[in-house]
């Protein structure tokens, strides 16, 4: 005991200071509702002293927006730290590495969480009938009705589940160990699996969580027999000790490579990819919408966290084609080709949210498959894959506000369907304009960030790929017959995109020019309207301007510090 | 409303002020007068704000400035004003920054960003049908500039680095820069796929046949001052951003598609006269004829003369003041007289006298009638068509006839033409109401621009030697270059 104690120094262990929030927000949310006036009598006298746990609980103790205040506060404060110390490397054991890489999606989960915390301040229900408080009300009816709304409990429980979330899943952008790595992840999916079905009232709910964790196990088992079949062919689960065995590989070991199979798998189901994505609209439709948000975001980052160090830390060879590359492409049109055809045709917004997400997973994949292809350089390596990480950063912003939006809708009981969103423009102009320029950014129309970082892998790919093609060529077959087959990845993303400008476009639409079901205005949720607004200008200001620069930058410094270079 | 007026005119006075400063002679292709140090904007993906003024972009941005205050005058009575005016100002900046910037991401933003005041303009003020306008005008737009983007992108791929700017991907939305790289594309296939979809885009906006449909339907919706401004301003965007991007940057294919050119151009002209011969309604009849003379510009381009694209520019410029007031006079028209169709009243003149003389005015200025704006510029693209491509000049030449028919018949039958002397015959749509003069602002908009009109049909040089000079510019700099690589005589 003593040892482990005088191993950890303090200043590694101040490193951790996200993550040892979060577990001590954990705690605090278990002890603080449960503070009372309970007494103990002394055995065989009659004092009776104060124990402090249980009992009639306290006005503090006892307040529905407690644990929330708790939650979103640590949370920030994690946010905050997290922020402070990007630019710190450390290793912590031998199973964590702190560095910008890991401390930059602490922060992409840290704030997913706030934002999803945000939104569920006042839409607990302890009783399902219970009504919002709308924004005509005065301060003291909305306390009331938000009062009679949530329940202290039911709070807590969602809670310690968010917390646990964002803690498996920063320790495990920080794992070095593929057990670790898997140990994280699982802890994250357990916790999002219960998220997931958390309405269990509503059948959907119920039904969701429990094929979302069914799909879910069985995967992750998948997952854990490719790790063990890998552990059986090197020896070692560690990622530096694996890269090395990898690249000193003669010949393609078929263990090795039905290891790396089967993990893709896992991985592949947590981001999204087609065919393993089939899961993901259900759950995502019948979970409340911060919790689709944050599967939609903070889960698919987490992912692609595992997809990165798996195929171009473990597996990707110092020079040529990766073994994964062909797999990796063809999975990529697929999910992109396979999640605008079938959001084309879907009517319900959170539906039509989830296959968006699921193309989107196939861009990313797509670009990721253009460094696997072995025609990039290093610097253009790095910089498909700043493209990436910053697509993952900024999707928080919009595809997590598109939720917002829909959550504030669910609790009218709407949200479900596209006629929700009928004339929303009418009923809540500013929330209404806010959809609009998220449904813009996903589908990538300049200047907003959505169109940046589309196009900084649209140009990853067509830079690694188009000087393939013969320069002096007259006519467009020509050229198209020498260009290299990844060059046709970019065109899948151009044809995918404008394909998704439909959907997008109808939500916009509707929204301006169908005439709402209702005539009255949303419930009155301040913190909510403010995360909207906020997702909304950023989504803005880091399409253009300074801003985008500065994250760019500090995306370009995390994902060279990760490459090594 | 009137701090909305103050501030348009503040912005034109401010612009009216900068032209003093101005040698305008020594403007030519290439050379930009008012251009700023480049402001990078996004340098990883190499975007800055460059802005620049030349010969193509001075007159139409003049045009914007003076075109808004008008617009805002002739409505000035317009329902929920406090709205209606800051959108026209939001329109004005837009249009100003389709017009100035030399950076093809900036001209993108700016480009879809003139889409939104106009399109809230006609579902907030249009008619009865605004609905399915403002949704058709936004989808045949939209859908058309996301080709144009792809255009772009592609562009965007072939440019070389800048040196001093730090771009990640090593590229630039530069249009000067662009312009400047010899053979921006290598490949010629690639390259005429570009200059289609970037065709596709502009020529959606000008409009020519066939994707011209949505022009009529918007036009008929539109508030008087949103048609004012989408027939005087927005349609040019499109002939502007087909001559600054298309054409300049890839002159030997557009060389090559002349032919299209000839035969849209042709389709604009001709079915669009054809069209307005039937239409009995006002608005539909002035949006029709715009169609038919944007199908001018594109002739005046195909020409490949500095006289023919010079007739095109000034094209641009004329119709950009005649069409606002016929537009005016047809608001006018549905303002006091509730109705649009052509065969409804008779003998108008006698109640609305200066609604008369200004329908009179601007239908001759649009037919073409020797001393006003329209009859400079189309003589001019008809010259120039003549000189090179000889006797096919006639179809644009009896196609003039057509125009002159149907503003003629359709201006006879709406204020001439009454059995009765004194009192006409008024539409029913004014249910007893007894007709009135145009209103003060509305005279007063009119009046300017018919004077405007008249100034440019005598003097046409304000505006003409500054366009002459950038065409023959180009033609010699550029286009016989581009000739002789294509295998051309010029």
């Amino acid at each position: 005991m003593s040892s482990i104690l005088t191993d950890i120094d303090l200043d590694t262990t101040m490193l951790l200071l996200p993550e040892i929030l979060m577990l001590l927000g954990i705690v605090a949310m278990i002890l603080i509702p449960n503070l009372g006036d309970a007494t103990m009598r002394i055995p065989l006298t009659r004092t009776r002293v104060p124990i402090f746990i249980g009992g009639t609980r306290s006005e503090f103790s006892n307040n529905p927006k407690l644990p929330n205040t708790i939650a979103s506060g640590v949370l920030g404060l994690a946010l905050l730290t997290s922020f402070l110390y990007l630019g710190e490397e450390a290793d912590v054991g031998n199973a964590l590495h702190i560095d910008e890489f890991s401390r930059l999606f602490t922060l992409l989960f840290t704030s997913a969480l706030l934002l999803a915390t945000l939104a569920t301040s006042t839409r607990m229900p302890a009783k399902p009938k219970a009504t919002p408080p709308m924004v005509a009300d005065s301060d003291e009816v909305a306390d009331s009705k938000v009062a009679a709304l949530i329940d202290n409990r039911r709070q807590v429980d969602f809670h310690i589940l968010l917390l646990t979330t964002g803690l498996g899943m920063s320790l495990m952008a920080m794992a070095t160990n593929l057990f670790m790595l898997f140990v994280c992840l699982e802890l994250a999916s357990l916790s999002s699996y219960v998220l997931v079905a958390f309405h269990k009232e509503a059948d959907v709910g119920g039904e969701a969580g429990m094929k979302y964790f069914m799909v879910g196990s069985v995967v992750s088992a998948i997952g854990i027999y490719g790790m063990s079949l890998l552990y059986i062919w090197s020896g070692s689960l560690d990622m530096a000790e694996l890269a090395a065995t990898w690249s000193a590989m003669e010949t393609n070991d078929p263990l090795a490579i039905i290891g790396v199979g089967m993990m893709m798998v896992a991985f592949g189901f947590k981001v999204g990819a087609a065919p393993f994505h089939l899961a993901v609209p259900d759950a995502y439709s019948g979970a409340s919408s911060p919790i689709a948000g944050l599967l939609a975001t903070a889960s698919k980052a987490m992912g692609f966290v595992a997809l990165i160090r798996l195929l171009l830390i473990v597996t990707m060879p110092p020079s040529g084609q990766a073994i994964w590359m062909l797999s990796i492409a063809l999975i990529a049109v697929l999910t992109m080709t396979w999640g605008n055809l079938a959001a084309l045709t879907s009517d319900n917004p959170k539906r039509m949210l989830a296959y968006s997400s699921v193309a989107h997973a196939g861009y990313m994949l797509a670009a990721m498959a253009a460094i696997g292809s072995g025609l990039a350089d290093a610097s253009s390596s790095s910089m498909i894959l700043t493209a990436v990480v910053f697509h993952l950063l900024i999707l928080v912003l919009f595809k997590l506000g598109a939720f917002l939006v829909l959550s504030m809708l669910e609790a009218d009981g709407g949200g479900h369907r596209i006629e929700d969103l009928h004339g929303l423009v009418r009923r809540e102009p500013a929330i209404g304009v806010a959809m609009f320029v998220f449904m813009l950014s996903l589908a990538g129309v300049p200047p907003l960030s959505g169109f940046l970082s589309k196009l900084l892998m649209i140009n990853g790919i067509v830079s690694v790929s188009a000087g393939t093609g013969a320069v002096t060529s007259t006519t467009v077959v020509d050229w198209a017959g020498g260009v290299d087959p990844l060059f046709w990845l970019a065109v899948a993303i151009v044809l995918n995109s404008a394909l998704s400008l439909f959907y997008y476009l109808r939500i916009g639409l509707v929204m301006f020019f169908e005439s709402p079901e209702t005539e009255s205005g949303l419930r009155n949720a301040p913190n909510l309207r403010l995360a909207i607004f906020g997702c909304a200008i950023l989504t803005i200001l880091f399409g253009i301007g300074p801003m985008s620069e500065w994250l760019l930058d500090m995306v370009t410094s995390a994902v060279d510090s990760m490459m090594g270079l | 409303m009137g701090i909305a007026m103050a501030v348009a005119v503040i912005a034109t006075m401010l612009f009216l002020g900068q032209i003093g400063n101005i040698d305008w002679t020594n403007i030519t292709q290439g050379g930009y007068v008012l251009q700023n140090e480049a402001v990078e904007l996004i340098p990883s993906i190499g975007v800055s704000w460059k802005v620049g003024a030349d010969a193509l972009s001075f007159p139409m941005i003049w045009l914007t400035a003076v075109l808004i205050p008008i617009s805002m005058l002739v409505e000035w009575d317009a329902k929920r004003g406090h709205l209606f005016h800051p959108l026209l100002l939001v329109m004005e900046g837009a249009l100003l920054g389709v017009f100035v910037v030399l950076d093809l991401f900036v001209f993108y933003v700016f480009w879809e960003l003139t889409l939104i005041p106009m399109f809230l303009l006609i579902l907030m003020w249009g008619g009865d049908d605004r609905r399915y306008a403002s949704m058709k005008f936004f989808i045949y737009t939209f859908a058309a500039s996301v080709i144009m983007l792809v255009g772009i992108l592609v562009m965007y791929f072939h440019t070389d680095p800048i040196s001093g700017m730090g771009s990640l991907t090593g590229h630039h939305f530069d249009l000067v820069a662009m312009t400047a790289q010899e053979n921006l594309i290598p490949s010629e296939g690639l390259r005429h796929l570009v200059w289609l979809m970037l065709l596709i885009g502009f020529a959606t906006k000008m409009p020519s046949v066939p994707v011209h449909t949505w022009l009529p339907d918007a036009h008929v919706q539109a508030p008087t001052a949103g048609s004012m401004l989408l027939a005087g301003v927005m349609l040019k965007m499109g002939a502007y951003g087909f001559l600054r991007v298309a054409v300049t940057v890839f002159p030997e294919s557009t060389i090559e598609f002349i032919p299209l050119l000839i035969v849209l151009g042709m389709a604009s002209l001709v079915y669009g006269a054809w069209v307005c011969m039937g239409q009995t309604n006002l608005k539909r009849m002035v949006a029709y004829s715009s169609v038919s003379h944007m199908g001018l510009i594109f002739l005046g381009i195909a020409t490949m003369q500095p006289l023919g694209i010079a007739g095109a520019l000034f094209m641009m410029f004329a119709h950009g003041i005649i069409s606002p007031l016929l537009f005016a006079v047809a608001g006018a028209f549905k303002h006091h007289y509730h109705t649009l169709e052509i065969g409804s009243m008779r003998g108008i003149a006698h109640h609305s006298p200066w609604l008369a003389a200004h329908m009179m005015l601007g239908w001759m200025a649009s037919l073409g009638l020797p001393l006003l704006a329209g009859f400079v510029a189309e003589v001019a693209i008809m010259i120039a068509f003549w000189m090179t491509y000889g006797w096919l000049v006639l179809l644009p030449a009896l196609t003039l006839i057509i125009t002159a028919v149907y503003y003629l018949s359709s201006m006879q039958r709406t204020i001439f033409e009454s059995n009765d002397p004194e009192k006409g015959i008024l539409p029913d749509t004014m249910h007893g109401e007894e007709p009135r003069d145009i209103t003060w602002h509305e005279n007063a908009g009119m009046l300017i621009l018919g004077a405007m009109t008249v100034l440019f049909g005598i003097m046409p040089f304000i505006f003409w030697d500054m366009m002459s000079d950038w065409s023959s510019g180009f033609t010699f700099e550029t286009l016989i270059d581009a000739m002789h690589s294509q295998g051309w005589k010029p």
